[in-house]
Formats: structure tokens, sequence, C-alpha cells
């Protein structure tokens, strides 16, 4: 989970040197959460979406 | 420039300088939950979950609106971006609250004025949400050219990079803490407790974080260019 913390601070550090891929990256660490969120669902409970 | 012109540009600027402090108080807010969420991983000693961390990582998705607000200039886009980040995190919180959702079951850590951490995480995002809908509903910001605080030297500009060397900072704190935790795999499912610096010290850290916030803050803000603030 460490990867979801690294996209942030990457997003940080191009919001902060300005750079034109931030928003690009802001949806791609969004996405890659999303995705460990999702494989962390492993309980048989109602609703698993 | 005729009398109204002036007058209708100063609105403007005056509009714009509540919207920046919206979004500074906003930014508080999360430093807030934030720092709400390391006292009880290091002063208490709960270490996150990995929908904690799903969690976390929303907060700080909401964050990016306000910060890009704030260097850059007033966007939609930004308060777009802080929208998306809420639900992912909100996706996390109501699977968590899914989990524990079954009458009888005691919950997940420990609860806050009757609710866990997890549904106020929630409600946290869903006030982010309706936050962004309303300052999306408010034109006017957008309308003013606006080029953020970076180059206009003032009192706001110096809080506002306070608010973000605090984010960024809890940023660093939240992902080299998830090393030690969970390495670089997925997370436990009940993490082990941790031996916490206890309450004072848990008061003292977050005090600390605060402080190195203002002197980061207080440093960016003598580097950066000195020009009139805006609505001044």
């Amino acid at each position: 989970m460490l990867s979801m913390f690294i996209l942030w601070i990457a997003v940080f550090l191009g919001i902060f040197f300005r750079k034109k891929w931030v928003p690009v990256l802001a949806i791609v660490s969004m996405i890659w959460t999303l995705v460990l969120l999702r494989l962390h669902m492993t309980d048989p409970i109602p609703l698993n979406f | 420039m005729s009398i109204v012109d002036r007058a209708e540009t100063a609105f403007e600027s005056r509009e714009l300088v509540i919207a920046r402090w919206i979004n500074v108080l906003a930014l508080f807010g999360l430093i807030g939950v934030l720092a709400g969420s390391l006292f009880l991983q290091f002063g208490v000693g709960e270490q996150p979950c990995p929908l904690c961390l799903v969690q976390r990582s929303g907060m700080i998705a909401i964050a990016v609106g306000p910060i890009m607000n704030l260097l850059w200039g007033m966007r939609p886009l930004h308060y777009a971006l802080s929208i998306l980040g809420a639900m992912v995190g909100g996706a996390g919180s109501v699977r968590q609250i899914l989990l524990h959702i079954e009458p009888g079951d005691a919950g997940y850590g420990p609860a806050v004025f009757g609710l866990h951490l997890y549904t106020w995480a929630l409600v946290t995002f869903a006030i982010a949400i309706a936050g962004c809908a309303f300052m999306l509903l408010w034109s006017k910001p957008f309308e003013v050219g606006d080029t953020g605080v970076a180059g206009e030297r003032g009192f706001l500009r110096f809080v506002a990079l306070v608010a973000i060397a605090w984010v960024t900072i809890d940023l660093l704190i939240v992902g080299i803490s998830v090393v030690p935790e969970c390495g670089l795999g997925m997370c436990p499912d009940n993490p082990d407790d941790i031996s916490g610096l206890g309450g004072i010290g848990g008061v003292l850290m977050t005090l600390a974080v605060g402080a190195a916030a203002v002197v980061i803050a207080a440093i960016a803000d003598r580097r950066l260019p000195s020009g009139e603030a805006a609505g001044s």
C-alpha cells in the first residue's frame, strides 16, 4: 500500500513544480487506490461490490 | 478605467480572497482529521488497517483541489479532483461500514462521539463533496484570471503555505509509517497495536508537525516574490 502514498507524493511534487500532468496522475492515484481497495475485499459480506 | 469598472474589479478581488480563505479553512479541516488519525496511530498506538489507509488516501486526494486552487489559481478542475477523491475515500468508508453493519458487531477501533472513525470519515467525504459543489455554484472566483497566492505577499499567503506544508508533512508521515507496518505489499487486516507515545506524546508530536509546517512556510514565504495581494 506504500505505492498509493508514493503516487500522492509525486502528485504533490508535481503541484509544487507546476507540472501539467498533475490532474492525470491524481486520477491515476485515485484509480490505484480503488484497485487496492478491491484487492482487499476478501470477506464474503453482502453488497460486496 | 471607469469608476464602475474599478468597483467591479475590487468586488471580484474580494470574492477571490473569500474563496481562497474557504480553501485554506478546508485544508485545516483535513489537517484536523489527519492529525487525529496520526494521534491514534502514534499517541495511542493503534496501527491503521488497510481500509483506514484507503480513507487516508481519500483525505489526501481531497486536499489536492484546495492546494492547486491556492498555488495555481481557482479552477473548476481542481474542485472536480477533490470530488473524485472524496468519492474514492467514501468507497473505503462505505466498505468498512458494511463490514460492521450487522447488529451486535462492536465495530473496528474506538468510537468517537458515538461514531467509529470510518463513519466520521464518510461524513467528512460527504461534506467535502457538498462543499466543492457549492464552490462550483459560485462562478465569480473563476472569472478573475487567478494565478494563485504564490506571487502575492500577505497574511493569507503565509497561512495558506502553513496549511499546504502541514498537509505535505502529514502525507510524508503517513507514507513512511506504512513501511514498518506493511512493507511493500498489502497491510494485514488486523494489524498489531504498537506501544504509542501516550496522550501527551501524541499531542506534542502533532504540535511539532505544526511547528515544522510554520517554519517551512516562513522560509517559503521569504523566497516567494513580494507582489501586491488581491483585494488590497
